[in-house]
């Protein structure tokens, strides 16, 4: 078996797409395997999008793999609406807010953007390699130094507000700056979704931070939405994998990483068929690349023990409703594509439906996200708490019950939306894990905790893209910078395993 | 709410007695007991000076109960084994015995103790540390059950120079054919006892591994026949004379194990133990072995040797210098060895010295003399371990003596 491609990327997410085509750009031959029929992984199923609306693809990425920005950043950010208790909804873009009285637009304007000069602080991290512990290359260690230089230029008092907030809850940093509403739940929907925590969970600042640093041609922080929808941005990328002469396949799902003498050495297909290369790079979560697809014998008892152990709970549903009219809002006017909705009236909300899903229940009033696509004419709803041990198991009912509380949460923002569906599809976190290789459903391939990130993302030991089995990658969203569009995670993969040798 | 409360089973206080407690107590004429993973195992039952020669000169009892046990069984009990240890398992024989190390991710040693191999699926492995965390984090994965038989197995040493001889006289035909580190299974009094031939002494000897609901029996039929042949129930302090003399290496004094360290430069690797013969780099993966692959490259920060003193007096707890001025390192154990009429110790030595720098070595004695604390230089050098070798370890068949 004579390798007939450099490097083999298990996973057609955007993550894989963008390490394939970074890989590919270099003169590697590359090979991109997808187990499903279509690309993009959670970004990509047209049918039943996981994630259907993304951030942005990082300018840099964009820049490296000479994409097109203003294609896929599209014309203006997506405006967000976030309905309260009553009257008419707020409608925030970055750090404008309108609806609400002139102070609280001030000290939202004001929070925001010191939010924003913060998560710079940790931008400075994100393209880079994390440092390892104990034992950090000249390199990483230049990129840390550079994050604590970053942290002073933010001046005395902003680096000590930093400091004070990082680890705190987003629960207090808002009720000190601008009170408990449908503001503030729409900020701690932003800190908490796709992870299992509520706004009072330690860390939701820095989760809340996180996104904050992610970064668009319209600023830092905003949801946008390539023109063309998702499938402009994933067509963009594997165009780009098959410009540099990489091949992608379809259908060709992977079971076993394959290692020879302490190396990879190439994959083996469910169907037998054996592809040789001596560079693997997995988009597939840590704990299915490592346990499953390589296995454990290949690996220290301490890194498997770190690797099961570390937290991967899935908690968003996601719900596509088929309405043939775009949804009328409370208070006039109808949710139209560049809108993204938020039903989130308090951070209290947020917590209440929480408590729930911690026990393994689900809750009464989940709260909720949600984007309308005209020309599919579906609404897309991201419904958390939906906890992936769900107790009694994701049975027909249990999802017809969340549907039936996901209509009824609706219903104060789109009043009388029930009977205008006429299809429901209910995705939970079990279908997420059997469909994408995500260990416990969980978008990110892992919790991104304060635990979980940088050199200890997804987990002490396997923070710096390879593994101990020489060859082989991380490169998806178990790796750091961790979850949300941002194509990072698979572009400093990508980095690392070219600065290795590239093999 | 109400509180409820959960009946806890109640854990024993102080210390344990064992299988051949009874026993213990009545032979027990110091009453001097330690501390052995929750057991009351005896220090000294007599003098350790009479205990001592009877390893070498006639044959002992030492109640080895308290080693942690765990039976390794299933399909996949070779391969966690061998992914456990740094000795390649899979050349052990049915019926045989291994001595092994295992390792931690960063190469450093966890513990040592025997593998017995009972058949393709089945092992034991003896330690002085409990494992059971350890191995069921080294087993995940695989098919396999790890269960904790420190309490099913009740464990005799029977060792010294007329002990092959002793159980011939039991009536146990064939023990003179068990070859050193083998495994076979006798009948004593009724009782069936799995009896290896290993040993903490360097000497010839077994191990009898009993059924507790049988120790009694087997050891008054061990003393019985033990009377013509000089047998003699030993305490802990004997058995550290000749273990030092035999040059085995004991946790937690000659090094410590790398789960139980505080400061991480206190684990140490098995280059640096000297047992570079126990790792077996070209297996395949097993715990620590790409930080081992690593560690044989380099020289070792640090090495435990075996060292000769000048004179008499054992070098307990000394320090050991360079041309008398530069501290280079420490003794771990020391004695005076009775039957070698040597003073031998084990010491640590911090790279280079007791490996390119071998010459002009000093202990640091201090003596107490009747109060007054003086103070000794000694020269030392490095030698061979063991310090002890006698043929009739290995004869098989053992000489009747």
């Amino acid at each position: 078996m004579s390798p007939r491609y450099d490097a083999i990327i298990i996973g057609a997410g955007h993550n894989g797409l963008v390490a394939a085509a970074t890989l590919a750009r270099k003169g590697r031959k590359v090979l991109v395997l997808e187990a499903r029929d279509h690309l993009g992984g959670m970004l990509g199923d047209a049918e039943f999008r996981v994630a259907p609306l993304p951030y942005a693809l990082r300018p840099e990425i964009i820049k490296a793999l000479q994409l097109d920005q203003k294609l896929l950043h599209g014309t203006r950010p997506l405006e967000t609406l976030t309905f309260g208790a009553d009257g008419q909804p707020l409608r925030i873009t970055g750090g404008h807010v309108t609806g609400t009285d002139a102070i609280t637009e001030h000290d939202y304007g004001a929070l925001y953007a010191r939010l924003g000069r913060q998560a710079k602080v940790l931008g400075a991290m994100i393209l880079e390699t994390p440092p390892g512990l104990g034992k950090a290359s000249l390199g990483e260690a230049t990129a840390l130094a550079r994050m604590a230089l970053k942290l002073r230029l933010l001046g005395k008092t902003e680096m000590r507000d930093l400091l004070r907030i990082v680890l705190s809850n987003v629960w207090d940093l808002l009720n000190d700056e601008i009170g408990d509403g449908p503001l503030a739940g729409a900020l701690a929907m932003d800190a908490t979704l796709g992870g299992a925590m509520g706004p009072r969970s330690p860390g939701t600042v820095l989760t809340l931070l996180y996104r904050m640093a992610s970064q668009s041609s319209h600023g830092h922080g905003l949801r946008v939405m390539p023109e063309g929808g998702p499938d402009a941005l994933v067509k963009a990328l594997a165009d780009c994998v098959t410009a540099a002469g990489g091949g992608i396949r379809t259908g060709a799902p992977v079971e076993k990483i394959l290692v020879d003498g302490d190396r990879a050495a190439g994959v083996r297909l469910a169907s037998g068929e054996e592809i040789a290369a001596p560079l693997v790079l997995s988009n597939a979560s840590p704990k299915v690349t490592l346990l499953t697809l390589l296995g454990v014998a290949h690996l220290d008892g301490e890194f498997v023990r770190r690797c099961r152990t570390s937290a991967s709970k899935g908690m968003v549903a996601r719900l596509d409703f088929d309405i043939v009219e775009p949804p009328k809002l409370r208070g006039g006017g109808a949710l139209t594509s560049g809108q993204r909705l938020v039903v989130a009236p308090t951070m209290q909300a947020i917590e209440t439906a929480f408590n729930a899903a911690k026990y393994g229940n689900l809750p009464n009033r989940p709260v909720l996200e949600a984007t309308y696509d005209g020309a599919a004419r579906r609404l897309s709803v991201s419904a958390q708490f939906a906890p992936h041990d769900l107790t009694g198991g994701w049975t027909d009912d249990a999802k017809a019950r969340l549907s039936t509380s996901v209509l009824t949460v609706l219903d104060d923002a789109l009043p009388g939306i029930a009977p205008t569906v006429h299809g429901t599809r209910v995705m939970s976190p079990v279908d997420i894990e059997v469909g994408y290789g995500a260990y416990g459903g969980h978008w990110h391939h892992g919790e991104l905790r304060v635990d979980q990130l940088l050199m200890l993302r997804p987990f002490d030991g396997a923070a710096q893209y390879r593994m101990p089995v020489a060859g082989l990658y991380l490169c998806g969203a178990g790796a750091h910078p961790g979850g949300d569009i941002s194509g990072a995670a698979g572009f400093n993969a990508a980095r690392a395993a070219l600065r290795d040798g590239g093999h | 709410m109400a509180a409820t409360a959960n009946p806890v089973a109640q854990v024993h206080l102080g210390l344990e007695p064992g299988p051949f407690h009874e026993r213990l107590v009545a032979h027990n004429r110091q009453q001097s007991w330690v501390n052995w993973m929750g057991y009351a195992s005896p220090s000294v039952l007599d003098t350790v000076e009479f205990e001592y020669f009877a390893i070498r000169n006639q044959s002992t009892l030492f109640d080895i109960s308290p080693m942690c046990k765990y039976a390794i069984t299933g399909p996949d009990a070779e391969r966690v084994v061998n992914r456990l240890v740094t000795r390649d398992i899979r050349k052990l024989g049915l019926g045989r015995v291994a001595y092994c190390i295992w390792c931690d991710e960063d190469g450093q040693v966890v513990d040592d103790g025997t593998v017995f191999r009972y058949s393709e699926t089945e092992f034991r492995l003896c330690c002085q540390e409990p494992q059971l965390s350890w191995l069921e984090d080294i087993a995940w994965g695989f098919d396999v059950q790890i269960r904790d038989v420190t309490r099913e197995v009740a464990g005799l040493a029977l060792q010294g120079p007329t002990s092959c001889a002793l159980l011939k006289d039991l009536g146990l035909t064939g023990i003179e054919t068990l070859k050193p580190f083998g495994i076979a299974e006798f009948i004593i009094a009724g009782a069936t006892v799995s009896i290896s031939r290993t040993g903490f002494t360097g000497d010839l000897g077994y191990e009898l591994w009993i059924k507790p609901a049988d120790a009694l029996t087997v050891w008054d039929a061990l003393m019985a026949a033990g009377k013509l042949r000089g047998l003699r129930i030993i305490g802990y302090e004997a058995l550290e004379m000749a273990r030092i003399e035999a040059g085995f290496l004991l946790p937690k004094v000659d090094f410590l194990s790398a789960q139980t360290v505080l400061r991480t430069d206190r684990a140490s690797t098995p280059y640096e133990l000297g047992l570079d013969w126990l790792v077996a780099l070209d297996k395949p993966h097993f715990n620590g072995r790409r930080a081992l692959l690593d560690l044989s490259k380099k020289t070792p920060r640090r090495k435990l040797v075996a060292i000769e003193i000048e004179r008499d007096k054992p070098a307990h707890n000394a320090l050991v210098y360079h041309k008398k001025t530069r501290q280079v390192g420490m003794v771990t154990s020391a004695l005076w060895s009775p039957t070698c009429k040597r003073n031998i110790a084990y010491a640590w030595l911090d790279a280079p010295y007791g490996q390119s720098v071998t010459g002009d070595l000093w202990v640091e004695i201090y003596l107490q003399k009747e109060i007054r604390w003086q103070r000794r230089m000694a020269r030392c050098q490095l030698v061979d371990k063991p310090f002890f070798v006698h043929p009739r370890r290995t004869a098989t068949p053992p000489g009747d003596y």
